[in-house]
């Protein structure tokens, strides 16, 4: 039957094959883009506190992470759409805050007064929630 | 023909709309108020305000527990445990206590009875003695010494727990022996914790997990119903490589570390932490660190405190008569020990 009705439409059956194609090439590069606007960054945000790594946060979570020195809160990190920025800082000069948001691994916000760095550093095991 | 090409698109979109979910957002608070200790509060909300709103009403009830709890310092109109452990003519006096207050002391006296007298809340005269020290050594390390033991061994004699009179139908607190008092700080911190996270269930929230000065208590899991991650710090705290020596998966469970690396001070070099073993009075050496996982905080806190100052034998073979916690070990070379269940909760 089904061969019949191809038989009978040769012209229309190389239509709708091209359709398909086309169909199928335009589903493809829709979830591509898609895949690639969504897509869940490899990278963490590690923050160093004098020197030493004291924590790491992933870029494909969205958060605000308020950063202590003793038992002052000096600096408040946020990570949104995959990049790392510092939001507010109680240092005077304020460059920090004013730094474009991170995302690339080997990038560093520095907040000199408060001797902190934040580096973008390539995939590694998940940061835990909590620490104790 | 149209409606299998309608069909893959939709096929190929469906994974991106889902991705694009608007998600809640993860925030962290950090505060140094109670239990002279740091508290952490990570939780998931739609915004600042809402995970705020929470946060503030975690600390009304931390503040609320400390000042009750606090065995230094009186509030006031507020009847503390320092109350309680104050002498009026040199006796102790009846006092009429806060509900939250029976609750603790109660609970308490029945893990005395669970670690074999290894928990102890009637030991404040032995501990208060360290306590003293211990102050006197971080705020002049030059000077700093060890408690003579015979002041240490006087004092042991006035940490009997039934002298601990309490009336539940009256809600009243009296101590009979005028030397003894009360130190709650093996199970204070992890029994406010177990409360303001029953609080929070009851209220429905979920998406936060609490960390009082090591009590970790997850209140329900993550929006994305995946388990919570907890770190177990490496008590060799300035080992940089090895930052974490384990990682757990913890739903609706509560996680205790206490460690030697905690609270201490030095004396000729050698390092004394705060867990007093009631039977040397002297802090236990067998451990780094313990961590006990249990659904009670404050069970697990008591428990950590209590394998501190027993053998890894005698901790391992309570650990396993309970049914409902698990236990890991850290000892002086580093080597790891963990009761039969608690590797079923760790990941690489």
């Amino acid at each position: 039957m089904r061969k019949e009705l191809n038989q009978a439409a040769p012209q229309k059956r190389r239509r709708n094959d091209l359709l398909l194609l086309a169909g199928i090439l335009l589903a493809v590069a829709v979830f591509a883009l898609v895949y690639t606007l969504t897509r869940k960054e490899g990278g963490y945000a590690a923050v160093i506190q004098n020197g030493t790594e004291t924590a790491r946060y992933s870029l494909s979570e969205e958060q605000e992470i308020p950063i202590a020195d003793g038992e002052t809160v000096t600096n408040l990190l946020v990570i949104r759409d995959g990049k790392a920025y510092m939001a507010e800082a109680t240092c005077p000069d304020q460059i920090c805050v004013e730094h474009r948001p991170v995302s690339k691994a080997g990038e560093t916000i520095v907040c000199l007064p408060h001797e902190l760095v934040i580096k973008i550093v390539a995939s590694e095991p998940d940061a835990p929630d909590m620490v104790v | 023909m149209k409606r299998l090409i309608a069909a893959l698109l939709i096929a190929a979109l469906l994974p991106g709309l889902a991705a694009c979910k608007p998600g809640k957002i993860k925030y962290t608070d950090y505060s140094f108020d109670f239990f002279d200790t740091a508290t952490t509060l990570v939780g998931y909300a739609d915004s600042k305000e809402e995970f705020d709103g929470v946060c503030a009403e975690i600390k009304g009830l931390l503040k609320e527990y400390h000042q009750l709890y606090d065995i230094y310092k009186r509030y006031d109109g507020v009847t503390n445990l320092c109350a309680v452990n104050d002498l009026k003519n040199g006796v102790h006096q009846t006092l009429q206590v806060d509900q939250k207050i029976m609750d603790l002391l109660v609970y308490a006296k029945d893990l005395y009875g669970v670690t074999e007298g290894k928990m102890n809340i009637a030991m404040g005269s032995v501990l208060s003695i360290w306590h003293y020290y211990r102050t006197e050594g971080n705020d002049h390390p030059e000077a700093a010494q060890l408690p003579p033991m015979e002041k240490l061994q006087e004092a042991a004699k006035h940490t009997d727990i039934e002298k601990m009179i309490l009336d539940e139908e009256n809600s009243t607190v009296f101590l009979a022996d005028p030397a003894m008092s009360l130190d709650v700080g093996a199970i204070a911190k992890g029994y406010a914790t177990e409360q303001v996270a029953l609080y929070l269930e009851e209220k429905g929230i979920t998406g936060y997990i609490l960390n009082v000065g090591g009590n970790v208590r997850c209140v329900g899991s993550r929006p994305d119903g995946e388990p919570w991650s907890v770190g177990i710090e490496n008590p060799d705290t300035e080992n940089a490589e090895t930052p974490y020596i384990a990682y757990l998966h913890l739903a609706g469970k509560s996680l205790v570390t206490s460690g030697s690396y905690q609270r201490y001070y030095m004396v000729d070099g050698t390092r004394y932490h705060h867990i007093i073993d009631p039977d040397t009075l002297m802090p236990g050496t067998n451990f780094r660190s313990v961590s006990v996982l249990c659904t009670h905080s404050g069970r697990a806190d008591a428990l950590s405190t209590a394998l501190f100052s027993m053998t890894y034998e005698e901790g391992k073979a309570l650990i396993e008569s309970l049914l409902d916690a698990e236990a890991m070990w850290v000892l002086p070379d580093g080597e790891q020990k963990y009761s039969s269940g608690f590797e079923g909760y760790t990941f690489e």
